[in-house]
C-alpha cells in the first residue's frame, strides 16, 4: 500500500482550516502546530487528535516533532514576523524539506523567500493578479476561473511517463496530442533538471520515462489519456 | 376649457421622445460637463465672447467697421440670445410642474387651476433670470448700450473653473467677510464724514462729501493718490486712524480668504481630479486602499485613468505620498459617484477594501445607480460571495480560496503550480495573451492549420467566436477565423508580440 503523505501546517487560523481540510481530502495526515492555546483547542475540536500546542520559536521543541524528509511544511501563521522567523528555523532543521509559506505582503514574500521557503503563495498578489486580468485578459480570466472551480471541465494534468508506455522514448514533436483532444504545454525533462520547459519553446525533445508532461484540455479527454498512458503498466 | 387643453399639451409633450431626446440634447449641449459637444459648443462660444471684446477695444481707437458693426450688434446678439433662451427652456420642465399640479387637483378631487401652475413656472424660471450666470447673460445680449458689452467678458467664468472655484471659496466664508465689508463700510463712511466736517470749508480739494468719502476709501486702503490730503491736525489725525484701522482690516480680510483656501484646497485638488478623469472614455473606481490595490497598481496602473476613494484623511494623504491618484471621499454615499461621468464612460468599480460590509454596500451603490457599472469585489470569504453575486458584483474575488487553491495546487500538482503561476503572473516564457481580429487584418479566412502556430512558437488554446458566447477548447484546425474572433495563444512574450505585430503589418 502506498504510504500516506504527510503535511504539517504550523498555524491554525481561518484559510489554514480549509487547507487542512482539502489535504485530508487528498488522503494526507496532517498534524497541526499552534502556539496559541484558543486555535490549538480548534484544531482538536475539529478532529485533528494530533495537533500540537508548542513554542514555535523555541528550536529545541520544532527538533521534537520529528519531521521526515518527504513530509510538507506549510508555514501558515497568521503574525507575519512569526512566519518569517518559523520559516527560517523550519529551513535551518529541515533542509531538504518542501516549505511552503502564505504572505500578506510583498515585503513579507522576499522575506519568506530568503528564510527558505520553497513557495510563497502570496495572497493579495494572486488576487491582483487576477484584477489585472479580468481587465486585460477576459478569455484567459474565464479560463483560469475553470481550472480553479470546483466544477471545472478543463484543467491542467500533469503526467508523470512510466517505464515501457508509449511515450517512453517518443519525440515530443511526432506525438500526436490532438488526437486525445488535448494541448501539450509543457514538459519537465528529468535530464535536464526540474525545470519546466514550455512547449512553445520549440525544443524538440525525447520523452524519458520519469519525465513529467503537462498537458490542458477537458477532463474526460484527461482520463482518456492518463488512462491511455498507463494501459499496461504494472 | 383653456385648462384643459393646457393639460392635454402637457401630456403630449410627457409622451413625446421627440420632444424629450430635443430637449435633453440640448441640455447635455449647453450644461452636461461629461458630454462630448459641450465641449465644442464650449469652445465656439468662447470665441464669440472674445471675438466680440477685441472688436470693442479695437473699435475704441479706430471707430467701427461696417461689418464688425454687423457681426457685433446681430450675430453675435442671436447667438448669445439663442443660447440664453435654450439655457431658460432646459432649466425646469414645464409641463412636468402642469401634470404635477393637475395630478394633484385630481388626487384631491378639485378643480384644477393653470394659474398655481402657471406661477410655479415662473417661480422656477425666475429663479433662473436672477442667478448671476443668466444675468450676466442678459447683459451680454443687451446691444443698446455699447459700452457694456465688456461685460460679456464676465460669460467667461461659466468656462473658467479657477474662477467658478473661488467665488465658491469665497462663498463660505461669506458671514466674516460681510462682517468685515460693514466694518469697512462703516470706517470710510465716519472717518469721510469726519473729515468733510473738519475740513470742508478750508481745504480747496474737499467740495463735497463724495470727496470727503473718495479720500477716506484712498486712504484706508492704503493707496493714497495725493490728489486730496488733509490741511489740519485733527485732520491728520483722522488719517492716521484710518489707515491703521485700515490695515488691520485688510489682514483681516487676506487671513479669512487663505484659511477659507486651505480649508478647501483638498476639496478643489479633488474636484480636478474629477474633472480630469471625467474626460475619459473608460476608467477605474478604487475604493480601499491595502495591499491588494498596491500590487494591482504596482502591476497596471489602468494608464493613470483610475482614482482612489478614501474616507479617512490620513490614509488618503498617505496615498497622495505614495504618488497614486486619490480623492478624500466616502464612497458608499449615492452622491460620491454621481459626480463621475457615469452616463457615459466605461466606469469599473473595484471594492477591494477588507471590510465586507462596505463592500457589499459600494457594490449595490453602484449598481442601483447605473447596471451599466462594473463591479469587481472583494469578499473576505467564499461564504460571503453568494451575498456579493447577488447585490450584482460582476466579478467577485475572494483572496484567501484563490491563495488556498494555489497552495494546494502546489502540492498536489507542483508542475502544473509552475505553468499557472507563471500563466497568472504573465511571465515571459509562458505568456497568456488574447488577440481579437480585426476587420482587414491579415488574419481573416485562414484557418488556423495555415497560421502554423507551432511553427511560430505558439500554443492556440480555443478561440472565441462574437456569434457565441461559448470558448472552443482546442478547435479543430480547419476552423476559419472571422472578423471579431479573439484567439486566445500561449507563448513565450517575445513570440507573442512578434506574431501580433507580423500580422498587424499585414494590414491590407
Amino acid at each position: 500500500m502506498k504510504n500516506k503523505k504527510h503535511a504539517w501546517i504550523f498555524g491554525y487560523s481561518k484559510q489554514s482550516r480549509s487547507i487542512a481540510a482539502s489535504l485530508l481530502a487528498e488522503n494526507f495526515s496532517i498534524t497541526i502546530i499552534e502556539n496559541d492555546d484558543k486555535n490549538f483547542q480548534d484544531a482538536l475540536s475539529d478532529g485533528y487528535v494530533n495537533s500540537v500546542l508548542i513554542d514555535i520559536t523555541a528550536d529545541t521543541e520544532l527538533e521534537k516533532l520529528d519531521i521526515k524528509q518527504s513530509d510538507w511544511i506549510l508555514c501558515l501563521m497568521e503574525d507575519e514576523y512569526l512566519n518569517v522567523f518559523l520559516t527560517l528555523s523550519l529551513r535551518a532543521s529541515c533542509t531538504c524539506n518542501q516549505i511552503i509559506a502564505i504572505s500578506h505582503s510583498i515585503y513579507s514574500t522576499q522575506k519568506l523567500i530568503m528564510a527558505g521557503a520553497n513557495q510563497v503563495i502570496d495572497v493579495y498578489q494572486v488576487s491582483a493578479n487576477r484584477i489585472h486580468n479580468i481587465f486585460e485578459k477576459p478569455i484567459t480570466t474565464k479560463l483560469m476561473d475553470n481550472f480553479i472551480s470546483p466544477s471545472h471541465e478543463i484543467s491542467f494534468e500533469e503526467f508523470t511517463i512510466p517505464k515501457n508506455s508509449f511515450l517512453d522514448g517518443a519525440i515530443i514533436d511526432e506525438v500526436d496530442f490532438d488526437k486525445f483532444g488535448i494541448i501539450f504545454t509543457g514538459i519537465v525533462d528529468k535530464e535536464l533538471g526540474d525545470e519546466l520547459i514550455f512547449a512553445a519553446s520549440n525544443i524538440n525533445h525525447k520523452i524519458d520515462n520519469g519525465d513529467i508532461i503537462i498537458c490542458i484540455g477537458k477532463n474526460e479527454d484527461l482520463v482518456k489519456f492518463g488512462k491511455y498512458l498507463y494501459k499496461d503498466i504494472a | 376649457m383653456f385648462s384643459k387643453y393646457i393639460v392635454k399639451f402637457a401630456f403630449g409633450l410627457y409622451n413625446s421622445k421627440r420632444y424629450t431626446s430635443t430637449k435633453k440634447f440640448f441640455y447635455d449641449l449647453l450644461e452636461n460637463e461629461n458630454y462630448h459637444y459641450k465641449k465644442i459648443v464650449d469652445i465656439f462660444l468662447i470665441i464669440l465672447i472674445l471675438s466680440s471684446v477685441i472688436e470693442l477695444i479695437y473699435s475704441i481707437k479706430h471707430g467701427v467697421h461696417g461689418w464688425l458693426y454687423i457681426f457685433d450688434l446681430y450675430i453675435v446678439s442671436i447667438v448669445f440670445g439663442i443660447e440664453y433662451m435654450l439655457r431658460l427652456w432646459v432649466h425646469s420642465d414645464m409641463h412636468k410642474i402642469i401634470i404635477k399640479e393637475y395630478e394633484r387637483s385630481q388626487f384631491l378631487k378639485i378643480q384644477f387651476k393653470f394659474y398655481a401652475a402657471f406661477i410655479q413656472i415662473l417661480t422656477e424660471k425666475w429663479n433662473y433670470i436672477k442667478s448671476p450666470a443668466a444675468i450676466i447673460d442678459l447683459i451680454a445680449i443687451s446691444p443698446t448700450y455699447r459700452e457694456l458689452r465688456i461685460l460679456r467678458i464676465f460669460k467667461l467664468l461659466r468656462y473658467t473653473t479657477s474662477i467658478g472655484q473661488f467665488i465658491n471659496v469665497l462663498k463660505t466664508k461669506r458671514f466674516e467677510l460681510m462682517t468685515l465689508l460693514i466694518l469697512l463700510i462703516f470706517l470710510i463712511g465716519t472717518t469721510g464724514v469726519a473729515m468733510y466736517a473738519l475740513e470742508g470749508n478750508i481745504n480747496k480739494n474737499i467740495n463735497s462729501i463724495f470727496d470727503a468719502v473718495y479720500w477716506a476709501l484712498i486712504t484706508t486702503a492704503t493707496v493714497g493718490y495725493g490728489d486730496i490730503a488733509p490741511v489740519t491736525t485733527m485732520g491728520r489725525i483722522i488719517s492716521m486712524i484710518a489707515i491703521i484701522t485700515g490695515l488691520v482690516l485688510m489682514a483681516f480680510a487676506t487671513s479669512v480668504i487663505v484659511s477659507a483656501f486651505l480649508e478647501k484646497l483638498n476639496e478643489i485638488k479633488d474636484n480636478r481630479l474629477i474633472d480630469s478623469i471625467n474626460k475619459e472614455d473608460r476608467f477605474v473606481i478604487i475604493c480601499g486602499y491595502g495591499q491588494m490595490a498596491k500590487m494591482l497598481l504596482r502591476q497596471n496602473n489602468f494608464d493613470n485613468k483610475y482614482v482612489i476613494i478614501e474616507k479617512d484623511p490620513n490614509i488618503a494623504s498617505q496615498i497622495a505620498k505614495d504618488g497614486f491618484n486619490v480623492i478624500t471621499d466616502d464612497v458608499s454615499r449615492h452622491d460620491v459617484i454621481t459626480k463621475f461621468n457615469i452616463q457615459y464612460a466605461n466606469v469599473s468599480i473595484l471594492c477591494i477594501g477588507n471590510d465586507d460590509v462596505e463592500n457589499i454596500y459600494i457594490t449595490l451603490t453602484a449598481k442601483s445607480l447605473s447596471k451599466d457599472i462594473r463591479v469587481i469585489a472583494r469578499a473576505s470569504d467564499i461564504s460571503m460571495k453568494k451575498k456579493f453575486v447577488l447585490a450584482g458584483a460582476d466579478h467577485v474575488i475572494v483572496p484567501n480560496q484563490m491563495a488556498n487553491i494555489m497552495l494546494l495546487t502546489s502540492i498536489k500538482q507542483p508542475v502544473v503550480y509552475n505553468v499557472m503561476h507563471a500563466l497568472l503572473a504573465g511571465k515571459h516564457a509562458a505568456y497568456l495573451d488574447e488577440i481579437k481580429v480585426l476587420a482587414y487584418d491579415g488574419l481573416i479566412g485562414k484557418s488556423i492549420q495555415e497560421i502554423e502556430f507551432k511553427t511560430k512558437k505558439l500554443l492556440l488554446i480555443g478561440i472565441q467566436k462574437e456569434d457565441h458566447n461559448d470558448f472552443i477548447f482546442n478547435p479543430p484546425a480547419s476552423t476559419i477565423l472571422e472578423q471579431n474572433d479573439i484567439l486566445l495563444i500561449m507563448g513565450p512574450k517575445i513570440s507573442v508580440e512578434h506574431f501580433i505585430n507580423s500580422f498587424q503589418r499585414s494590414l491590407k
